[in-house]
Parts: structure tokens; sequence; C-alpha cells
């Protein structure tokens, strides 16, 4: 197997009024097609690592970033954050990168089909029936030509699963995508999205403090631990392989 | 290239999706912008009548001196050379620029002043006729009805002096090679060119004059004077640098320079008071257009997070506001103009109604409805520039989690 992701010893500190809260890697390796999941209580630093993984969030220091995209030459992601190389980071993420939000996500001006071929649009990839697949498989067929604001949250969340795996990138990260839904159609969703996920062959990165779902479909999870320092003024979360 | 198309089509997506918003700016900006076009329309359209009424009349580009003084030929060629004057004649003596005149269709003799012209003259210069020469005058239109002649005609002219204690008369044919507008010249007269006045002259001295065979005495030696001149600034705006000039030199002169001023302080001061309040509206615009972009911005933040996340670079964020801000400044123009447009019949047929035809009390040209989107334009990329400094801020990180 190859690696996608390798990272060591990153930081990354969030300063809040109180309690200061800092993320701590000290060495993660995800292999390309693996399903990773973040387990922890709310507020542990899942969206945070989730964040430096998607490349949107500058880590303060970072002894190793790689990122290795498929059949491509290793990329340093902590170099391109060095330099402040925001619109290198922003390419690699149009081409290589699915997010998927708790709620939403989707552009309020644009209707579901358009929502879902943006990134495709963006690439200037062809019409090639994709996003009416995606479509089909999540069960939101009949929606593609509505605006997100008429739809239902498990909805959103269907045609934001859409639109992060439409232009086949390596990795889908998702920010506990089913939080805010009912359990039933929270798994009804992720067992489509696992099934899409297999047929593309992508890298699965999510959070969710949803147990059942996890032990349901082979994810490996990252550890997690925390623990206070200089007496409870920071917060200290670390994640392990 | 296609990430400059994409981001026109979804600022352009979100802008008539938040359509109620968006058409708030734009009535917002046709709200500064129609009557800022309509107080220039009627400032543009008052000083216009002004500046035709002074440049259709060219007396009033007229330079006359007072009294009489001695001015050279060399005088002549160096006020002549001046790019601000647009003719300059030579006059005779007054008293010796009479003729008579006679027509075959005309029962009467008819006294008229002679005046001298030439090519370019101001007072000729919208009427068709053939050049001037030594037998070829124009008549003024006063003179053409009393001798009842049409150009082509030819006439009788008589000159008499006393000469060597004797009355004489000469009599020679003119040819009427034009006629003048009425507006020209009131009293009956003929233009001439300078070698007739100075043939009228001579022959009036008693001296000889060979070109008609009048007998007398020797011919004026080359170096002649004249006692004054006719002088036309080349437009209203140099009359006063003119008369200056002449006044340095030490020449008294008249001219209508007094009432050409008071159109143009009018039409200085009108200006300096519109683009005060051009100037304050548009900056009020501006800020109004700036604010609310901006405050759109963090109203959008989650939006523009998404659209970082997908990969849109800074500068393509920068453009989202930056077109929306287009789109309201090009919609809020038209809107403007079409309200100016409503605004400008009603305001004409209300006070137009003394002008003469052709006149507007307010009116605009191409170029200015250019102009006010042009400035339109400035004004909604100082106001994007406020907003798409707040976007290009915005990390892919901030918003995204925003409720």
């Amino acid at each position: 197997m190859s690696a996608i992701y390798h990272l060591k010893e990153i930081v990354k500190t969030r300063a809040t009024n109180g309690t200061g809260f800092r993320l701590v890697i000290p060495s993660i390796r995800i292999e390309d097609r693996e399903a990773i999941a973040l387990v922890g209580y709310s507020g542990c630093g899942k969206s945070t690592l989730l964040d430096v993984l998607a490349m949107i969030l500058r880590p303060d220091e970072a002894a190793r970033f790689t990122f290795i995209p498929r059949g491509e030459n290793p990329i340093d992601v902590a170099a391109a954050w060095t330099k402040r190389d925001q619109n290198r980071l922003g390419d690699l993420r149009k081409k290589h990168l699915g997010y998927v939000l708790q709620t939403g996500g989707l552009l309020p001006y644009l209707t579901v089909r358009d929502n879902i071929n943006l990134s495709r649009r963006l690439l200037g990839m062809p019409e090639d029936g994709s996003v009416e697949h995606l479509a089909k498989v999540l069960e939101i067929q009949r929606h593609l030509g509505k605006l997100p604001g008429l739809l239902s949250a498990g909805e959103r969340q269907r045609a934001a699963f859409a639109r992060a795996l439409a232009h086949r990138p390596s990795i889908v990260i998702a920010d506990e995508p089913t939080a805010s839904l009912d359990p039933i159609t929270a798994r009804k969703i992720m067992g489509a999205v696992m099934e899409l996920v297999k047929e593309i062959g992508v890298t699965f990165i999510a959070a969710s403090h949803d147990w059942a779902q996890i032990y349901k479909h082979d994810f490996r999870s990252l550890h997690q631990d925390s623990r206070e320092r200089d007496g409870g003024r920071w917060i200290e979360s670390t994640f392990k392989d | 290239m296609s990430s400059w198309r994409n981001i026109v089509s979804l600022a352009y997506s979100d802008y008539s999706h938040e359509w109620h918003m968006s058409a708030c700016f734009i009535l917002g900006l046709a709200a500064v912008l129609a009557p800022l076009m309509v107080l220039f329309g009627v400032k543009f359209g008052i000083i216009t009548n002004m500046m035709t009424s002074l440049s259709e009349d060219p007396g009033k580009r007229e330079i006359r001196p007072l009294g009489s003084s001695r001015y050279t030929a060399e005088w002549f060629a160096s006020v002549r050379a001046r790019p601000e004057v647009a003719f300059v004649v030579p006059r005779t003596r007054t008293l010796a620029a009479t003729v008579e005149l006679r027509s075959r269709s005309a029962p009467f003799i008819v006294p008229a002043e002679l005046i001298p012209s030439g090519e370019g003259d101001p007072l000729l210069a919208s009427s068709p006729q053939k050049p001037l020469g030594l037998r070829h005058i124009v008549l003024s239109d006063a003179a053409a009805r009393k001798l009842n002649v049409a150009p082509g005609a030819d006439i009788e002219a008589s000159l008499a002096r006393q000469y060597g204690g004797q009355r004489e008369r000469v009599e020679f044919k003119l040819e009427v090679a034009g006629i003048a507008r009425p507006a020209a010249f009131a009293r009956p007269a003929a233009f001439t060119s300078l070698e007739l006045l100075l043939a009228a002259e001579s022959f009036r001295d008693g001296r000889a004059v060979p070109e008609f065979g009048w007998a007398g005495g020797p011919p004026v030696g080359a170096e002649r004077s004249y006692p004054s001149y006719r002088l036309y600034a080349r437009s209203v705006y140099e009359v006063a640098g003119l008369s200056q000039l002449l006044s340095d030199q030490g020449e008294k002169v008249k001219t209508n320079a007094d009432e050409i001023e008071t159109v143009l302080s009018v039409d200085r001061n009108l200006s300096i008071v519109f683009w005060i309040i051009a100037i304050a509206g548009m900056i009020g615009f501006s800020l109004s257009l700036g604010a609310s972009l901006w405050a759109n911005t963090d109203r959008k933040r989650r939006e523009l997070s998404v659209l970082r996340l997908v990969g849109f670079a800074s500068g393509g964020i920068v453009l989202f506001p930056a077109f929306q801000s287009l789109f309201t400044a090009v919609l809020g123009w038209l809107g403007a103009v079409l309200v100016y447009l409503v605004l400008e019949a009603v305001i004409n047929a209300l006070l137009g109604s003394h002008l003469e035809a052709g006149q507007s009390v307010c009116f605009l040209l191409p170029s200015h409805f250019a102009a006010a989107l042009a400035l339109t334009l400035v004004a909604a990329l100082i106001a994007a520039l406020l907003g798409g400094l707040r976007a290009a801020r915005i990390e892919p990180s901030d918003g995204l989690r925003d409720i």
C-alpha cells in the first residue's frame, strides 16, 4: 500500500477566552483508499485536524506534512503553508479533495445539479453523466433542478456528498456529516456513501461521535487523547495512528 | 480563463438569487445618479444656449478700436499671425469710405458705406459668394433690397471729389459677387476688397488711380498707414485675451468681453457647484455601496469560504464582490438614464416654450452618458475594493462552521 498523507509533529494552537486549545499530532500515516474515523467528544479537535488535513487551516508547526496524490510525486504541504502559497493549496483542494460539512455547505444560489457539478466545472471536466449517477445512488435525482433551500437536511447532506465525490477526488473528508440527521436517515445515507467510496476508490476520512456507524463500516480509528497542561490553562489533544 | 467565467457566472447567480437585495443597490445608485444627470443636463442646456447665441453672432467676437491711430502693414501682419485672430483687415478713413450705387432695376441712387472685407470675413461667413476683387463686391441685405439686385448683377458706382477747386465725379461698373445675411449689417453697405477702398480714398484725396484710369496727383507711396481696422477673435473665449494684448500695446479697444465673461463665469460657477454636488454624491454612493458589500461579505462569509474550500484562488474571491458591484453600476446607470430621459422630456416641455426651435433647457450629449457610466464604474470599483479586501481576508476554514 502507498501512503496518501504523512504527518509528523504537527501543532495547531487555538487561543480562546479562558482555556486555550492545542492540537498535537506526533505522527499519522494514512494509506491510499483507507477509511479513517476520528472519534472523540465534541471539542476534542476533530474538526481542527480535518481542516489541517483538508489544507484549509495552517498548522503552527509541522516537522512533516506530505501529501501524495495517487500516481503523483509527494507534495510538501508544510512548505506551501510556510510560503503562504494559498493558490497552490487551492489547486490541490480543487483537484484532490472533497469536503462534506456537518450541515449544508451548498451554495444557496445554485441548483442542486450546479452545486454537485461545481468542482467539475472548476476543473473543466466534461458532462459525462457522473452527476446523474451520483444523484441516483444518493436518491436525490428528482431534486437536481431545485435550490438547496427547498431540500430537507438529509437531502442536503446527500447533495453535499455528491458534490464531494463528483470530480473523483483522491480524498473525501467529512466532518460529522450525519450529526444533524436522525439515526435511520444517517444510516441510509452512510450506506450509500460507503458504496460510492468503494466504487470510486477514494480515501475517506470522517469525524463522528456516532460509534455505531464506525463499527458498521470497517473504519480505522485514530486514537485521541486529551489532557490539561499548565494547571488547566491549556487543553492538549493528541491524535495518533 | 474558465475560472474567470466561473466567478462571473457564480457572482451573477448569487446576484439574481438575492434579487431583492440587488434591486435595493440598483435603486440606491439610480437615486443618486439620476438627479445628478438632470442637474448637469440643465446646466449644460442653459450654458449651451447662452454660448450658442454668443458664438452665432460674429459681432460678439469683434474688437473695435476706440478713436483712430496709424496702423502700418507690419502691424497688421503681426496681428494676423496671432493664432487667436480669425480675421483682420485695415479700414480707410470713414469719410472717404462711401460710394453711391445705382442699378438698372431700381429707380434711385443708394448711398452705401464701403466696408473692407476679404477671405474669412466672419460677417460673410454664412453667405455663399465669389471672391472679392477690385470690381467684385458683396452687398449688405439692405443695399441689395434697395437696389433690387441679385448676385451676378452689374451695378453702377460713382464717387465725387473737390479737386483743384472743381467738383469731379467718376463712374465705374461693379459686379455683385454675393449678398450678406440681414444680420451681418443693418445699413446699406458694400463689402469690398481693400484695393477698392484704397482707390476710393486716393481718388478723394485728389490722387490718380491708374487701375481705374482716374487722373490726379501722384499716387501714394508704398508706406501707407491706416486709421483703423476690423478685427475678430477666433472664438468668444479669446476675446478677453486678445483685447488685453492690444491694451498692453497701448491700444484702446472696445469689446463684448464683459458679456462673454458673464456667460463664461456662470458656466464656471455652475460647473463648480455641479462638481461639488457630483463628487459628494458619488463618494456617498461609493461608501454606501462599499459598506453594503463589506457587510454582504460578512453575511456571505460561509458561502465565500465554500468557494475557497473548493479551490477558488483568493484573486477569484476578490472578483466576486467586484463583479456584483459592476452589475449594480451598469444596471443602476441604466435606471438613472431612463429616469433622466423622462425628466428631460418633462423639463423641456414645461420650460422650453420660450426657446427657439432646436434649443432645449435640459439636454446631454452621448459622451455625457458615457462619462456618467465611467464615473459610476469608478465609484463601484472603489466600493468593490472595500468589499473585496474583506473577502480576500477570508480564510477557507474561517466561516465554514458558522450557522
